[in-house]
C-alpha cells in the first residue's frame, strides 16, 4: 500500500510518499514560494539526485498536481498512475477539544478544523488548502487527518486547565492542548521497542528539542502532561520564543515601550529565547560556539536553557511519581551532546546517570546513552513524524 | 476571486509609503511610482526607515524586513504601470491631477484592472469619468498611519460595480484589512469625524481653555493612542487644514470652518511632524520631544 504524507504551510508544500510494506520511502520533496510565478520544487528520490524545479505555481492545488506529475514522470516517477496512492495522511496542527485520535476526513471533520482556526490562525488555514488540493488530485484515495494536538487530549484537566475565570475555557476553549504529539507518541512507542518492555508499564519523559521545543510526560502510552499550552509560546526556552515568563511582564512592557498586541507577540515568539538573551543567533550550534569563545551573554542563554529543561523534567517526575525512561529527540535533542549531559548531571538525585563516551558519539540511530547502574533509562531516539502519519494512516484505511 | 500578485501605488508620500509597505509585508509585489527618480528614492528610504522602527520595536525579524523591502520597486516610469495587476493611487487632494492620472492608467493598464482612488473628499464618480472604465473605478480610504491602522473605507461611486467591489474586499480580507463600505460623501467617516474632533481642539487651545499638553491628556481618556493636537501633528498641519477647507466648502455647514490658529501655523510652516514642530516637539525619527515633567 502507498500512502502519501502531507504537511502545508501557507506557501509550502512539503511531502513524502511510503510504501507501506516494507515503510521505505520511495520520494520526499518540497514546494515552495506556492503563490509566486517562480515556485521552487525540490524532489528527491532516494539513490537519485535530487531534482529542483522552478515554475508558476499560484495555489496549492497546482503545488499537489506538480508533485503528482513529478511522481508519475514516465521516466524518473515512482508511481505509474495516481491510483496506486490508497490514502493521503495530512499534518494537522490543532485538533482542538474535537479530536484525541487521527480520523478519517468527511465534511464534518473539516467542518471541525475550520472551527479551530482561532486557536491556530497561521497553521489551520493552510492545512486546510493542503487537504482541499489533495482532495482535488486524489479523489478516489482515503485521506486522514493526523493532529499535532491529538496525542495530548488524554491529559487530566488539571493538568490542561489554567487558573483563569472558568468563563474563558467556556467561551474560547482557553486551556493547554500541547504540540509535537505525533512526534513524542512516535518516541515513546520507540522507546518501549528498543527496550523490549511493553509501553503500558513505563513512565517516560519524552524531551522533543528542535527549534520549537516541548517536553511531555507519558504514562503507560498516555500523555498525562505537556510543557507546551494553548499555543505553541509556553514551557521551554527555544530558538526565538521565551517559554514561560511572568504574564505580568506582558502589560508592564506594553506600557513602557508602547507596543501594541502585535508587536509585543512578535517579540516573544521570534526575538527572544536563545537569540533574545545571547543576541547571538537562535541556532544551538552557533550559541555553542561563541560560548566556547568566551561569550557570556552565549553562556548564559545555554545555562538557562538546560535550568528550564531540567526543571521541567523535575516537574514531571513528581507528575507521574516516578520515572523510566528519559528520552531526547529532535535536533537539539538528537544532536547536541552537550545538552543532554549537562541535562542529565544536575538529575543524578533521581538515579540517573550518563556514560559520557557513548553521549559524545554522534549517530543517527536509536540507542542508550545511561550506564548499566543508572536508575533510568536514557535514550536516544530519532523522530519520524512522517512515518508516523504514514502508519496513523494504515491504520484506517 | 482575481489573482492580484503586482500592485502599484501612485504618489510616495506619507500615505503611499505607508500602503506600499502594509502590502509588500503581505507578500504583494509592490511598485510606487513617483514623479521622478529621486522622489521614487526618497520613498524608499522612507519605507525602509519606518521598516527599522518597527524592527527596534520587534514587531518584525531582520529576515521579514528583508523580504518586505524585496518586495517594494520605486520608479519614476509610468510604463511601470502595463504590468500591474491593481492600482491604488495615493497622490496630493486635486481633482486636476487625479482626473490626469486615471486617464493615464486608463491608456496604460490592461483592461480588467481596478484603478482605486485614496480620495478622502474627492468625487469618485468625476473620477471615474475620466476613464473608460467607471465601473472597475473604486475608493479605497487607508488611514495613518497604514501600518498600524487595519481599516479601509470602500467607496463606491455610481458605477462601481459589484464584483469590483467584491474583489477589494476579497483583496482586503486577504491582507488582513477591515474594509467599512461607504457611500460618497465628503470625508467619509473617518475624515470627518476626526476633523472635526481635531478643529475643535484647536479652538479650545486658541481660547485657553486648556494647554496642548493637558488636551491631549485629556482626550486620551478616551482610549486614543495619540490626543487630538499630536493627531494633527502626526497628519500634517497642512493636510487637516486642506480637509477642513474642503468639508466647509462641500458641506458649506460653519462647524467645518477651520480654526484660525490652525491656518496661522501652516502658514508659518509649523506642520507637525514633518517639520519638527506643530503643537507639540519632534526627533528627526519623528519621537515627541518631552519636556520636563512631562511622560
Amino acid at each position: 500500500m502507498k500512502i502519501l504524507v502531507i504537511n502545508c504551510g501557507s506557501s509550502s508544500i512539503k511531502y513524502q510518499l511510503f510504501d507501506m510494506t516494507d515503510e521505505s520511502v520511495l520520494a520526499t520533496g518540497l514546494v515552495e514560494k506556492i503563490g509566486t510565478e517562480s515556485a521552487m520544487i525540490k524532489h528527491e528520490v532516494p539513490g537519485a539526485e535530487e531534482k529542483v524545479l522552478i515554475s508558476e505555481i499560484l495555489d496549492h492545488r497546482v503545488g499537489m498536481k506538480k508533485v503528482l506529475d513529478l511522481l508519475m514522470d514516465k521516466e524518473e516517477g515512482v508511481i505509474q498512475s495516481a491510483d496506486e496512492v490508497a490514502a493521503v495522511g495530512h499534518r494537522v496542527v490543532h485538533g482542538g477539544e474535537f479530536f484525541s485520535s487521527s480520523v478519517v476526513i468527511d465534511s464534518q471533520v473539516r467542518q471541525a478544523i475550520r472551527q479551530t482556526i482561532d486557536l491556530a490562525p497561521l497553521h489551520n488555514p493552510p492545512n486546510l488548502l493542503g487537504i482541499d488540493a489533495a482532495q482535488a488530485q486524489l479523489p478516489h484515495a482515503t485521506h486522514v487527518a493526523v493532529f499535532d494536538t491529538a496525542f495530548h487530549q488524554t491529559m487530566p484537566d488539571y493538568a490542561y486547565m489554567y487558573a483563569l475565570p472558568r468563563i474563558l475555557y467556556q467561551k474560547y476553549k482557553v486551556r493547554r492542548y500541547g504540540f509535537h504529539g505525533t512526534s513524542h507518541k512516535y518516541v515513546s512507542q520507540r522507546a518501549a521497542e528498543f527496550l523490549g518492555k511493553p509501553l503500558a508499564d513505563l513512565k517516560i519523559i519524552s524531551c522533543h528539542i528542535g527549534n520549537g521545543a516541548s517536553i511531555t510526560a507519558v504514562q503507560g502510552g498516555k500523555s498525562v502532561d505537556t510543557s507546551m499550552g494553548m499555543t505553541p509560546l509556553e514551557g521551554l526556552m527555544m530558538g526565538t520564543r521565551s517559554g514561560d515568563i511572568d504574564p505580568a511582564i506582558v502589560p508592564f512592557v506594553i506600557a513602557k515601550e508602547e507596543l501594541t498586541i502585535g508587536e509585543v507577540s512578535s517579540m516573544m515568539n521570534k526575538h527572544s529565547g536563545l537569540l533574545g538573551v545571547s543576541g547571538i543567533s537562535s541556532d544551538m550550534r552557533e550559541v555553542t560556539e561563541a560560548m566556547f569563545d568566551g561569550n557570556s551573554q552565549a553562556k548564559l542563554a545555554i545555562d538557562m536553557y538546560i535550568y528550564k529543561i531540567k526543571k521541567v523534567i523535575g516537574s514531571y517526575v513528581a507528575a507521574m511519581d516516578g520515572l523510566d525512561v528519559l528520552l531526547f529527540t529532535a535536533g537539539v535533542g538528537e544532536n547536541a551532546s552537550l545538552i543532554r549531559e549537562r541535562v542529565c548531571e544536575g538529575l543524578s538525585f533521581f538515579g540517573i546517570e550518563i556514560d559520557k563516551e557513548e553521549n559524545a558519539i554522534r549517530k543517527k540511530e536509536e540507542r542508550r546513552i545511561s550506564t548499566p547502574a543508572s536508575k533510568v533509562e536514557v535514550l536516544v531516539i530519532p523522530t519520524n513524524e512522517e512515518l508516523m502519519i504514514a502508519r496513523e494512516t494504515k491504520e484506517l484505511v | 476571486m482575481a489573482n492580484i500578485q503586482h500592485i502599484a501605488v501612485i504618489g510616495g508620500g506619507t500615505m503611499g509609503q505607508g500602503i506600499a509597505e502594509l502590502l509588500a509585508s503581505k507578500g504583494i509585489e509592490t511598485t510606487v511610482i513617483e514623479r521622478n527618480d529621486e522622489l521614487a528614492k526618497d520613498a524608499y528610504h522612507h519605507i525602509e526607515m519606518s521598516l527599522d522602527k518597527k524592527l527596534a520595536k520587534w514587531g518584525i525579524t531582520p529576515a521579514e524586513k528583508k523580504m518586505t523591502l524585496s518586495r517594494i520597486h520605486a520608479t519614476a516610469d509610468t510604463e511601470a504601470l502595463k504590468q500591474v495587476d491593481f492600482v491604488i493611487e495615493s497622490v496630493v487632494e486635486d481633482l486636476d491631477a487625479k482626473l490626469e492620472l486615471f486617464a493615464l492608467c486608463d491608456r496604460l493598464c490592461r483592461p480588467e484592472v481596478i484603478l482605486a482612488s485614496n480620495t478622502s473628499t474627492l468625487s469618485l464618480t468625476e473620477i471615474a469619468a475620466a476613464t473608460e472604465r467607471p465601473d472597475k473605478v473604486i475608493g479605497l480610504h487607508f488611514v495613518h498611519p497604514v501600518p498600524k491602522t487595519p481599516l479601509v473605507e470602500v467607496v463606491r461611486g455610481l458605477k462601481t460595480s459589484q464584483e469590483t467591489v467584491q474583489t477589494v474586499v476579497d483583496l482586503l480580507a486577504q491582507m488582513e484589512m477591515t474594509g467599512i463600505e461607504v457611500y460618497e460623501s465628503p470625508g467619509f467617516v473617518t475624515t470627518r469625524l476626526i476633523c472635526l474632533l481635531i478643529n475643535e481642539a484647536v479652538y479650545t487651545l486658541m481660547e485657553g481653555v486648556a494647554s496642548a499638553y493637558d488636551i491631549d491628556r485629556a482626550m486620551k481618556a478616551y482610549q486614543f493612542q495619540y490626543g487630538p493636537l499630536e493627531m494633527v501633528d502626526r497628519f500634517g498641519l497642512d493636510s487637516v487644514l486642506a480637509a477642513l477647507e474642503r468639508l466647509y466648502r462641500e458641506f458649506g455647514d460653519t462647524k467645518y470652518r477651520p480654526a484660525p490658529l490652525l491656518k496661522k501655523m501652516v502658514r508659518a510652516g509649523h506642520l507637525g511632524v514633518k517639520t519638527g514642530e506643530g503643537f507639540f516637539q519632534y526627533s528627526e525619527d519623528g519621537e515627541r520631544i518631552m519636556k520636563e515633567g512631562q511622560a
